[in-house]
């Protein structure tokens, strides 16, 4: 075989998937425009090291499914709904959406007349109805640039608060607890201070296979005398380092950690100065917790109370310990509650502020921390200035050059609904996927086909666009430059490395198209002039520009980027809001307790090799390799209770609906516990999630809800 | 204060912490010796022998591991030196597949570097006859393990259980039979690797390439 002779092209970047933020260089084939390889960089979050998703997950971006002509509906193709769900949806043998049961319902279009329809639609509904019969759902997985860009257009352009995206499905919650706890939404350490916690509270998340370059740094502390106190409900690997793994019962996390408060409370084992001099409220903790004895929680937990008062000594006699958490903690209807719970448990043991300890929620998409931080929240202008205050709102007007609404806008969720009663006419997606990632999918398909006019801007056809009157075709990761901000604030930039197939366009130039045909010009010379901008608006930003933060990054707040990295540690002498404010939270019931009909508690996630609605990852020939379909996982005792065999196609049902989805044995999950990945279309976590929502983050409870399971004879499934 | 050593390398004085390699103490005065097993990333293990420097006792030493002491006169590039990595780097190539997957790809295989850079264009020696060519294990979807081009540096055992921790590659056989192993020696894409790819991405040979770029010929890359 003759190899083929290439010139290559070295291009310094960050990895476009996970919140740890990997920096890498892409060496690209720039005659054929592919990446060929990619190679970790010695990046503040990773020196060098990458997980599977970073090395090899970067062959999306030539896949063949990619859009590269706008789009526009047929006039035959309405009544709008799901064009390749219903008949090969749940029962096709999986992959994403096939662009060919979808494409014969649209036709290509000039951009100009694909952004005149985008232009009418949207002006045309805004105004007969005002601004805020329109919304946007922006993404975690664009830069801040176009973040920034996106929630200017809704909030000046269309005249609406009505801006979210995916955090809300993430660590909304985590980030209200929070704001309110201490006023700041972003993490008090970098992950990789874990290197000089004493002990490390891991708790709701699975690192090793979602923040995988993360959990490395971890398992380096847990070699070099970390104690991690590992709690979950499902194990996960990190456990397999951990001092103490603490399995808790599903929804049980408020009575798990009040009863370690109580054990460090009536133990003396607080760190009474810190509370005196940094904390309000602790009167009210301790007298919560009164009634949360180990002895008392044990039986609902499922843990003896003598590992519970061991867990708790643990923490509270450590020097420094630090606490990371996931969306087992955020997802739930009382993710509020929970995440209060640690800030309280931090708070009361004087674990903030010093190197070592410190709150980290831990991100889930590469730019989650700056999406939220860019202003793409309802409630919430770029830097989490509120939009119900005066004072900001006259300065973004200023800024703006527009009158802009004093009232909070709709949620994700909130939007959903409003879409169904018919308060919500018009939407514009870019680079989410709601209809997989929301909970209950039936209500959602219902609500995207109801909308009198949507546009959805995508690098793929997903189950989304399937219900656009116009698809704009936008950019991969690779094929832009712009920043990521990731869970540890670290302000990365990304470089283009490839150009945007065909027709498509850089998202932040779509952007500001859409804004030229609805009346509301936003012009830039370059994506770095956005940065400025937005940089300029915010105090934590400030002062940092693409020039200054170079091929390293900094992590904000950056008051002298030229000669430091930024602060890997907040809040050493005081909060933003001064003290911190302990919010006491008691143990409350699942929204839907399993019964005789639904025994089993649902749990969803993600796997190493996937990403969210797999839209970029099944694309992506080596992890659709290793990982090609969906599984529900269940203990084996259960199983056999169920008469499932390991590989057996089961039926899994709620409430809500039913999927068909082969077995996994293991006994990583609990008994009466079963997990699904949300990844896989065809068998679709989210057909059966419960949308009920925590009532402060708004956040979907997506990892609790009653199912049952019934085993698939063979012969039933073709 | 931490305690100090003084010595001298190439005749250049320096004081460096105790505990210090020669090594490292060595790159501080912008002297670079030679390495296959030793990477700034890793633990150093010095099983190789490549970075061996002259101390003037009757041993040479593998500087990588080798503390400074007070006093030392180090010779990193004399002729005995330079004789023994000759030497080192012929043995070496006896069964070496050259130019190797690395080589035919990216062009970057660094035992075929520091060959050209001292001049060994063939080896005298040869693979023994009666051992069978060591096989390719082509079934991880990402890396190819071409075990013949092993040199057994073991950086990749280092990368994948001490950088990542997934604790899968260690060694196994012995004497002319030893090579790399995943899990218990069983075909790599058969194991519990996750595919994180670090050993290939430190391995200085071309026994663990990317899948992806085979059949490629990398002839230039630029940086910009
Ligand atoms: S850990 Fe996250 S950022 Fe790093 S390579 Fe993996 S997916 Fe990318
Ligand atoms: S495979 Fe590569 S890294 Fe591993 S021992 Fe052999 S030469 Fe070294
Ligand atoms: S580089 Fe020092 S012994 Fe291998």
């Amino acid at each position: 075989m003759t190899a083929i002779d290439v010139k290559a092209r070295v291009v310094d970047s960050v990895c476009p998937y996970c919140g740890v933020g990997c920096a890498l260089s892409w060496v690209v084939d720039t005659e054929r425009n592919r990446i060929l390889e990619a190679r970790g960089r010695d990046g503040a979050a990773n020196e060098g090291r990458l997980c599977v998703k970073g090395r090899y997950g970067f062959d999306y971006t030539t896949h063949a499914h990619r859009l590269t002509k706008p789009l526009i509906r047929r006039e035959d193709a309405y009544p709008k709904g799901a064009l390749s769900w219903d008949d090969n949806g749940p029962r096709r043998p999986g992959g994403p959406v096939d662009p060919e049961t979808v494409l014969p319902h649209f036709r290509e279009a000039t951009w100009e007349e694909a952004l005149e329809r985008v232009g009418q639609g949207l002006r045309g509904i805004r105004d007969a109805h005002g601004g805020d019969a329109l919304a946007g759902f922006g993404s975690a997985k664009g830069s801040n640039e176009e973040a920034y860009l996106f929630q200017k257009l809704v909030r000046a352009g269309f005249g609406t608060n009505n801006v979210d995206h995916c955090t809300r499905l993430c660590h909304a919650s985590s980030v209200a607890a929070l704001l309110e706890g201490i006023g700041s939404g972003g993490v008090t350490n970098i992950v990789r201070d874990i290197e000089r916690a004493d002990v490390a509270l891991i708790t709701g998340c699975n690192p090793t296979e979602n923040h995988p370059v993360a959990a490395t740094f971890m398992k380096d502390a847990a070699a070099n005398g970390t104690e991690l106190l590992v709690v979950n409900t499902r194990r996960p690997r990190i456990a397999d380092y951990a001092a103490m793994y603490l399995e808790i019962r599903p929804g049980t996390d408020v009575a798990f950690y009040n009863a370690m408060m109580h054990v460090i409370i009536n133990e003396g084992l607080t760190d009474d100065a810190f509370i005196a001099a940094r904390t309000e409220n602790f009167e009210a903790i301790r007298e919560n917790v009164q009634e949360y004895s180990p002895e008392s929680v044990a039986e609902l937990v499922g843990v003896d109370a003598e590992r519970i008062t061991e867990a708790a000594r643990r923490f509270g006699r450590a020097n420094a310990a630090m606490l990371f958490w996931g969306m087992g903690i955020s997802q739930h209807t009382h993710g509020t509650d929970n995440a209060r719970c640690l800030i309280a448990l931090a708070m009361i043991t004087g674990n903030t502020g010093r190197p070592g300890t410190g709150l980290h929620p831990l991100r889930g998409q590469n730019n989650v921390q700056g999406a939220s931080d860019a202003g793409l929240i309802p409630m919430m202008y770029p830097d989490y200035q509120k939009v119900s205050d005066s004072g900001a709102r006259a300065r973004f007007e200023a800024l703006w050059g527009r009158s802009l609404s004093p009232e909070p806008g709709r949620t994700v969720t909130e939007i959903t609904d409003g879409a169904l009663d018919g308060t919500i006419r018009g939407m514009y997606i870019l680079g989410e996927n709601p209809f997989v990632s929301d909970p209950d999918v039936e209500k959602v398909r219902k609500a995207l086909g109801t909308l009198e006019f949507l546009v959805v801007q995508d690098i793929f056809l997903t189950e989304t666009a399937e219900f656009a009157d116009v698809i704009l075709p936008g950019s991969a990761f690779a094929e832009k430059t712009g920043t990521v901000t990731n869970t540890d604030r670290r302000v990365q930039v990304g470089r283009q490395a490839l150009q945007p197939p065909g027709e498509s366009r850089q998202d932040w130039q779509i952007i500001c198209d859409i804004a030229e045909r609805i009346g509301y010009p936003m012009r830039y010379p370059d994506v770095s002039a956005v940065f400025d901008e937005f940089a300029a608006a915010t105090g934590s930003y400030a002062g940092l520009s693409h020039e200054v933060l170079g091929d390293r990054g900094r992590w904000y707040p950056c008051p002298d980027p030229e000669h430091s990295e930024g602060e890997p540690i907040v809040f050493e002498e005081t909060f933003p809001r001064g003290r911190a404010l302990l919010v006491p939270a008691r143990q409350s019931p699942p929204v839907e307790a399993t019964d005789a009909a639904y025994p089993l508690v649902l749990n969803t996630g993600r796997v190493l090799e996937h990403w969210h609605t797999g839209t970029m990852t099944r694309r992506s020939a080596a992890l659709h390799g290793i990982s090609p379909e969906g599984f529900v996982e269940i203990h084996p005792d259960d199983a056999a209770a169920y008469g499932v065999a390991d590989g057996g196609w089961v039926e899994v049902t709620s409430r809500r609906g039913h999927i068909r989805i082969r077995a996994r044995l293991r006994d990583r999950v609990a008994r009466g516990s079963v997990f699904i990945p949300m990844h896989f279309r065809e068998a679709c976590a989210n057909v059966l999630t419960h949308p009920a929502v925590d009532p402060v983050g708004k956040i979907p409870a997506f990892k609790y809800c009653a199912v049952r399971l019934e085993p698939v004879v063979a012969e039933d499934r073709a | 204060m931490t305690d100090t050593v003084s010595l001298t390398i190439d005749d250049q004085a320096v004081e460096v912490p105790v505990g210090t390699t020669i090594w490292d103490a060595a790159r501080s005065l912008g002297i670079d010796i030679p390495v296959l097993c030793h990477s700034t990333r890793m633990r150093p293990v010095g099983v190789c022998r490549m970075c061996v420097v002259d101390t003037g006792v009757r041993n040479l030493q593998a500087s990588c591991v080798r503390p400074c002491e007070e006093g030392m006169a180090v010779y990193t590039d004399s002729e005995k030196v330079r004789r023994n990595r000759r030497m080192l780097l012929e043995l070496l190539l006896a069964d070496y597949p050259a130019p190797g997957n690395r080589e035919a790809t990216t062009g970057d295989d660094e035992l075929l570097a520091l060959a050209r850079d001292y001049g060994v264009e063939h080896s005298r020696f040869q693979a023994s006859a009666s051992a069978a060519p060591a096989p390719v294990d082509d079934s991880s979807p990402v890396i190819v393990v071409d075990h013949a081009a092993c040199i057994l540096c073991d950086r990749c055992i280092r990368g994948c259980d001490e950088l990542q921790h997934n604790d899968v590659m260690t060694r196994s056989g012995k004497g002319a039979a030893t090579h790399i192993a995943f899990d218990l020696d069983v075909p790599m894409g058969e194991s519990t690797c996750v595919a994180c790819g670090e050993c290939q991405a430190v391995c200085p040979t071309g026994a663990l390439t990317n899948r992806s770029l085979h059949g490629l010929h990398v002839l230039a890359e630029d940086r910009e």
